[in-house]
C-alpha cells in the first residue's frame, strides 16, 4: 500500500509537470499542442549531451535544456502558429501545423541525436528500502521534490508575477486582455515559451531516471493530453490533478489488475471514456464548445 | 441533371477518365507498376478520411477513425476466415457492424465537444487496440493472417463479380474495386451535404444550441452522421484487410487515426473533396520522397509545415479562395 | 528567416543524397538487394541497425572490387524503404522492390508487417529475410520468407536449460509489452519453460510500449520471487530501465531476453545494475570474432560514428543471399532456383573463428528449410560489454 501511493505520488509530480506546459499552452492560444511530447524529447537529449556527453554539472545542463526549448518554442510560436491563427477559418487547423512540427522534430531528433536509447549517469546512488513495504530509489526521491517545487514556482510565477497575470487575462479572454492594455502578441509568445520550457525542463529532469529516446514523443503528448482531459482543459490547476490522478490510476491499476495483465490499460481507458461522459468538461473545465 | 452546372460535369467527366483510364495508361507507359497499390492505399484511406472530414462537418474533431478502420478490418476477416463468408457480403457488414459500435459509443460521447471530444475518440483508438489484444476471436497478439482472396460472385450464372484468386495479378482488381468504392462514397458524401441533413449540419456547426432551439434534433443527426463516417471507416479497413491478407492489432493505430484527420485539414474542411486531396498529397507525397532516404521524413515534415503555413485553410483553398464549394 | 534555413537544410540534403547515389556507380553491373523495415520513429533502432549492417557491408564489398557471382563482378547497392513500422507502408514498401526488379529484400522487422507483405512478396517472387517469429510466415504454403535470425522459441529453451543446470534456476516470472511481438514471445517463453519442468510463478503482467517508468510495473511481479525473470521481446530501449527498476526493487536472480541487445545503451540506462544480463548476440564477442567480423565492426563504426551491437545478429542475412546467390548463378533472376539450391546450400561462416557454416535449417520448426543458420550465441553483460555464456546450434 505505502508502495503504491509512493509510485502514485511519483509519477503523478511528473505527470503534472508534463501536463502543466501544454495545458498553458492551450489555454493561451486554442492549439493542442501535438509536438509536446517531441519538446519534452529534447529537453531531455539537450541535458544528457551536455551533463552524460561532456560532464556539465546537472543544474547547468536542466538550464540548457530550458534555455533552448523556450528559444525553440518562442520561434515556433512567433514564425508558425501566430501567423497560421491567423490566416485560418477554423482554429482546429493548428492542429495540422501541430502535427508537421511534431513530425519534423521527430525527424531532427533523429538526425541530430541517433536512434539509439540514452542515459545519464545517476546523480545520487543509493535506495531508500523500508523493509521492502517502500522502496524508492533516491534520486527518484530527488527528482520528485524537485518536480513539486517546480509546479509550486510555476504557479508562483504565474500568481504573483506581472508576467503571470498577463498571462492569465489572456487566457481568460483574449480580446478583453488586448482592450486592457496587454500586448497580446508579445505575451503569447512568451507563454509559448514557457510552455515549451517546462516541457524541455521536464525532460532534462527524467532523463536521469527513464533515459530518452527518440520513441517517446508521441507516446508522451498523447499522455499528456489525457491528463490535460481529466483536469479540464486549459485550466492549471486541472493539469495538476489530472497528472496526478492518472499517476495514482497506473499506480493503483498496476497493482490491482496485474493478474489480468493485457487489460490493465484497458480498463484505465475505458473509465477515462466514462469518467469524461460523464462530466464532459474534466474535473474542473469551462463547459464550453 | 440534379442541378449540376456543366462546368461540374466536366469535372466529375475528367476525374473519371483520370483514375480508371488515365492512371493504368500513365502507369502502363512509364512502367511504374509499383504505384497502383499506393494508389490504391490511397483510394481506401480517403474513404476512411471522408468519413472523419463528415464529423467535422457536424463540428467534431475525430481522431477515432482508426478505431472503426480496424474493427472492421477484423468483423471482414473473422467473417471471412472463420465464418466462411464471401468477402463482398462481409465488407458492407463490416462496414454496419463499425456504424452499430458507432451509435453505441456516441450516444454518450457526443455530448462531448472540442478537444474533448478529440480526446476521447483518440483514446478510443487505444482502446479497441487494446481490445483486439485481449480478445480470443481476434486471436490476440497472433492477428489473423492467411486471410483468402475475395472470391468471386455470380448471380443466376452470370458472373458480377470476379474472383481475385482466378487472377494473373490483382493490384489492377483492387485498384479499380478501391476507386470505385471510393467514388461510391464521395458520391454519396456530396448528395448528403447537399441535402436537408446537410443544411442542419451545417447549421449545427455554427451553433448547436442556436440549431436545437430552431427545432433541429440535434442528438439524432450527430448519431447519425457518426454512424455514417464510422461506416467508410470499417469499409476502408475491412478492403486494407483483404489487401494485406492479414490483420494484426496494430493494423491500425493512433498514428492512423491522427493522418485520417490531417488528410481533412491538409485537403481543407470547406471541400467535399479536401480528404480524397489530403490523402492523395499526405500519403503519396511520403512515397514520391522515398529517393531522400534518411532525409525523407525532414523533407516531408518540412514541406507539411510549409503547406500549412501559407495555406492555413487547406489546399483547396487557392483555387476557391471564396469558400464557394460546399 | 526560419524558413529559408530549413529551404536551405533540404536543398544540402537533395545534393547530398544526389552526391550519394552518383558514387555508388562504378563500372560494375549493380546488383540491389532490398531492405523494408522502420527506420524512423519510436521503433527506428531496429531497422536502423538492420539498414546500416547492410550498407556497411555493402560498401565493403564495392570497394574491394565488388562480389563476384557466376564470373560477373557486381556492386551491391542498398535499396531501403522505411515502412515506419506500419503494415500498410511495408506492402507499399515491397511493391517498390519489385518495381526496381529487386528479388532479395531483409525485413520487415516486426510480425505484422511480415505478414502483410507475404502476398505481395509471392506475386512478385520475391525472397525476404523478415525478423518476426510467427511460424506461419515460414510453414508451407508460405514459400518466400526466411527468418533472419535465431526465433525466441529456439533460444528460450537452450537458456532456460542452461540456468536449470548451471544455476539451479526453479521459478521463472514473465514480463512483456503489451504488443503483438512480444506477447507471442512470451506465449512462446512460457510453453518452453513449462515443457522443461520450470514453474512459472508469473507471466500475465505486461506494459504499455510508452511506458518509461517500470517500477509500479514490477513491483507485483518482484512479489513473486522468481530465480529468473526473463523480458520477452524487450526492445533495447526498455531493457535498462526494466533491469534498473528490478534492481532497485530488490531482485537478486537472473535477468534474460531472447533479444539483441546493446551493450553501449546497457551501460549508459543501467550502469552495473545491468551485470549478469543474458540477452542473445551474433558473433562479436572477442572468443567468437573472426578478424572478418572485428572489420566490419570498424568499418561499421568509421561509417556512422558508433557500433550498434544489435547488428550482430544482422549481418549474416546479406552475406547468405550473395553466398547462395554465388552457389547458383541462375537465382539472380530466378527465386524458384533460389529455393532449390537453399535445401543443399553451405559454406563457411565468415564472422565466427572456428568452422561454423552458413546454411539453411528450420526443418524441425517449420518443416522447411526457411531460416538462416546463425550461431546462437548466448551473452553476458559485465561492465560494458557481453561475454560469451554459451554457443549453440539451431536444427
Amino acid at each position: 500500500m505505502e508502495q503504491i501511493l509512493a509510485n502514485g505520488v511519483y509519477l503523478g509530480s511528473q505527470y503534472a509537470m508534463i501536463a502543466l506546459g501544454l495545458t498553458l499552452i492551450f489555454a493561451l492560444m486554442n492549439v493542442l499542442n501535438f509536438a509536446h511530447g517531441q519538446m519534452y524529447v529534447i529537453g531531455g537529449f539537450v541535458t544528457y549531451t551536455f551533463y552524460g556527453h561532456w560532464g556539465v554539472p546537472f543544474i547547468l545542463a536542466l538550464v540548457m535544456s530550458c534555455v533552448t526549448l523556450a528559444i525553440l518554442g518562442a520561434l515556433i510560436e512567433r514564425y508558425l502558429f501566430a501567423p497560421v491563427i491567423k490566416g485560418s477559418a477554423r482554429e482546429e487547423s493548428t492542429m495540422l501545423l501541430a502535427a508537421g512540427i511534431a513530425f519534423f522534430l521527430d525527424a531532427v531528433i533523429l538526425l541530430v541525436f541517433g536512434e539509439k536509447q540514452r542515459g545519464v549517469p545517476k546523480i545520487v546512488d543509493g535506495v531508500f528500502n523500508w523493509d521492502f513495504r517502500l522502496i524508492m530509489p533516491y534520486d527518484r526521491i530527488l527528482i520528485c521534490v524537485l518536480a513539486i517545487l517546480s509546479i509550486v514556482a510555476f504557479i508562483a510565477l504565474m500568481q504573483y508575477t506581472k508576467t503571470g497575470r498577463a498571462l492569465r487575462a489572456l487566457a481568460q479572454d483574449r480580446t478583453a486582455a488586448q482592450l486592457m492594455g496587454v500586448n497580446v502578441d508579445r505575451y503569447s509568445m512568451i507563454g509559448f515559451a514557457l510552455g515549451a520550457m517546462l516541457a524541455g525542463l521536464v525532460g532534462g529532469l527524467l532523463v536521469t531516471i527513464t533515459g530518452v529516446n527518440l520513441g517517446m514523443g508521441g507516446a508522451t503528448s498523447i499522455k499528456a493530453f489525457m491528463m490535460v482531459m481529466i483536469g479540464g482543459a486549459g485550466v492549471i490547476s486541472g493539469a495538476i490533478w489530472g497528472g496526478i490522478i492518472l499517476g495514482f490510476m497506473e499506480a493503483i491499476g498496476l497493482a490491482l489488475l496485474y493478474q489480468y495483465g493485457d487489460i490493465t490499460y484497458l480498463v484505465i481507458f475505458v473509465s477515462l471514456m466514462i469518467f469524461l461522459a460523464v462530466r464532459p468538461q474534466g474535473l474542473m473545465g469551462k463547459p464550453w464548445g | 441533371m440534379l442541378g449540376f452546372n456543366l462546368k461540374q460535369l466536366t469535372g466529375v467527366g475528367i476525374f473519371l477518365f483520370m483514375i480508371f483510364i488515365g492512371v493504368p495508361f500513365a502507369i502502363g507507359v512509364t512502367g511504374r507498376w509499383d504505384f497502383y497499390f499506393t494508389l490504391t492505399s490511397v483510394a481506401l484511406l480517403a474513404i476512411a478520411s471522408a468519413g472523419v472530414w463528415l464529423t467535422f462537418y457536424i463540428g467534431r474533431i475525430n481522431i477515432g477513425q482508426g478505431a472503426f478502420a480496424l474493427i472492421g478490418a477484423y468483423v471482414s476477416a473473422i467473417l471471412v476466415v472463420k465464418v466462411g463468408w464471401s468477402f463482398w457480403i462481409s465488407l458492407p457488414a463490416a462496414g454496419l457492424f463499425a456504424a452499430v459500435v458507432a451509435i453505441l459509443i456516441g450516444l454518450p460521447i457526443l455530448r462531448l465537444r472540442g478537444v474533448y471530444f478529440a480526446m476521447i475518440t483518440l483514446v478510443l483508438t487505444q482502446v479497441v487496440t487494446l481490445t483486439a489484444l485481449a480478445l480470443p476471436i481476434t486471436n490476440g497478439a497472433r492477428g489473423i493472417s492467411n486471410i483468402p482472396l475475395p472470391s468471386g460472385i455470380s448471380l443466376f450464372g452470370i458472373p458480377i463479380l470476379p474472383d481475385f484468386v482466378a487472377m494473373e495479378s490483382t493490384k489492377l482488381a483492387f485498384y479499380y474495386t478501391a476507386c470505385i468504392i471510393m467514388l461510391l462514397t464521395y458520391a454519396a458524401l456530396y448528395r448528403l451535404v447537399n441535402s436537408r441533413l446537410g443544411h442542419l449540419c451545417r447549421s449545427m456547426q455554427q451553433n448547436e444550441e442556436l440549431a436545437s432551439s430552431i427545432g433541429v434534433n440535434i442528438s439524432y443527426i450527430r448519431i447519425v452522421i457518426f454512424a455514417i463516417s464510422s461506416f467508410f471507416g470499417g469499409l476502408g479497413g475491412a478492403m486494407f484487410g483483404s489487401i494485406a491478407q492479414s490483420v494484426y492489432p496494430s493494423s491500425f493505430q493512433v498514428a492512423d487515426s491522427v493522418n485520417f484527420m490531417l488528410n481533412c485539414f491538409l485537403g481543407g474542411l470547406g471541400y467535399v473533396f479536401g480528404p480524397m486531396l489530403g490523402t492523395l498529397v499526405l500519403y503519396f507525397g511520403w512515397d514520391l520522397l522515398f529517393e531522400f532516404g534518411k532525409y525523407q521524413m525532414l523533407i516531408y515534415s518540412t514541406i507539411l509545415i510549409i503547406i500549412i503555413r501559407f495555406l492555413p485553410n487547406g489546399l483547396l483553398s487557392i483555387r476557391f479562395s471564396k469558400g464557394g464549394d460546399k | 528567416m526560419q524558413r529559408r534555413t530549413l529551404m536551405k537544410a533540404a536543398l544540402t540534403a537533395i545534393t547530398m543524397t544526389a552526391l550519394q547515389a552518383t558514387t555508388a556507380l562504378a563500372e560494375n553491373t549493380v546488383l540491389k538487394i532490398g531492405f523494408v523495415g522502420v527506420t524512423s520513429g519510436p521503433a527506428a533502432a531496429w531497422g536502423i541497425s538492420n539498414q546500416r549492417s547492410m550498407e556497411a557491408r555493402a560498401s565493403w564489398i564495392n570497394e574491394t572490387g565488388g562480389y563476384t557471382i557466376g564470373g560477373t563482378t557486381y556492386d551491391i547497392e542498398i535499396v531501403s524503404f522505411d515502412d515506419q513500422k506500419d503494415p500498410k507502408r511495408a506492402i507499399a514498401g515491397m511493391e517498390k522492390m519489385a518495381q526496381e526488379g529487386i528479388h532479395y529484400v531483409v525485413g520487415p522487422n516486426v510480425d505484422d508487417g511480415a505478414a502483410a507483405v507475404r502476398p505481395v512478396a509471392e506475386a512478385n517472387g520475391i525472397m525476404y529475410f523478415p525478423y518476426a517469429f510467427p511460424k506461419s510466415l515460414y510453414q508451407a504454403p508460405a514459400s518466400n520468407a526466411v527468418l533472419g535470425m535465431v526465433a525466441n522459441y529456439q533460444s528460450g529453451p537452450a537458456i532456460y536449460k542452461y540456468l536449470m543446470d548451471e544455476k539451479g534456476v526453479k521459478t521463472v516470472a514473465f514480463i512483456a509489452a503489451n504488443e503483438s511481438d512480444p506477447l507471442s514471445q512470451r506465449d512462446g517463453g512460457v510453453e518452453a519453460a513449462t515443457a522443461l519442468g520450470m514453474e512459472v510463478v508469473s507471466a500475465n503482467v505486461t506494459y504499455q510500449v510508452d511506458t518509461t517508468d517500470f517500477t509500479p510495473v514490477l513491483t507485483p511481479v518482484m512479489r513473486s520471487r522468481p530465480d529468473l525473470l526473463v523480458l520477452s521481446g524487450v526492445s533495447p530501449a526498455n531493457a535498462p530501465q526494466l533491469i534498473r527498476s528490478a534492481r532497485e526493487l530488490g531482485f537478486q536472480g537472473v535477468i534474460s531476453t531472447e533479444t539483441a541487445q546493446d551493450a553501449g545503451v546497457l551501460a549508459e540506462g543501467a550502469g552495473d545494475l545491468a551485470n549478469g544480463f543474458i540477452s542473445v548476440g551474433g558473433a562479436s564477442t572477442p572468443e567468437l570474432a573472426s578478424p572478418m567480423m572485428n572489420e566490419f565492426v570498424q568499418r561499421y563504426t568509421d561509417m556512422f560514428g558508433e557500433y550498434n551491437d544489435e547488428s550482430n545478429t544482422k549481418v549474416y542475412a546479406l552475406e547468405y543471399i550473395l553466398e547462395t546467390l554465388k552457389a547458383d548463378p541462375s537465382a539472380i533472376t530466378d527465386v524458384d532456383a533460389f529455393q532449390a539450391i537453399m535445401d543443399t546450400f553451405e559454406a563457411p561462416n565468415p564472422y565466427m573463428n572456428g568452422d561454423a557454416k552458413l546454411r539453411y535449417v528450420g526443418m524441425s520448426s517449420f518443416g522447411q528449410k526457411r531460416q538462416v543458420s546463425v550461431p546462437l550465441v548466448v551473452n553476458v553483460y559485465q561492465d560494458g560489454e557481453f561475454k560469451t555464456l554459451f554457443v549453440a546450434e539451431v536444427d
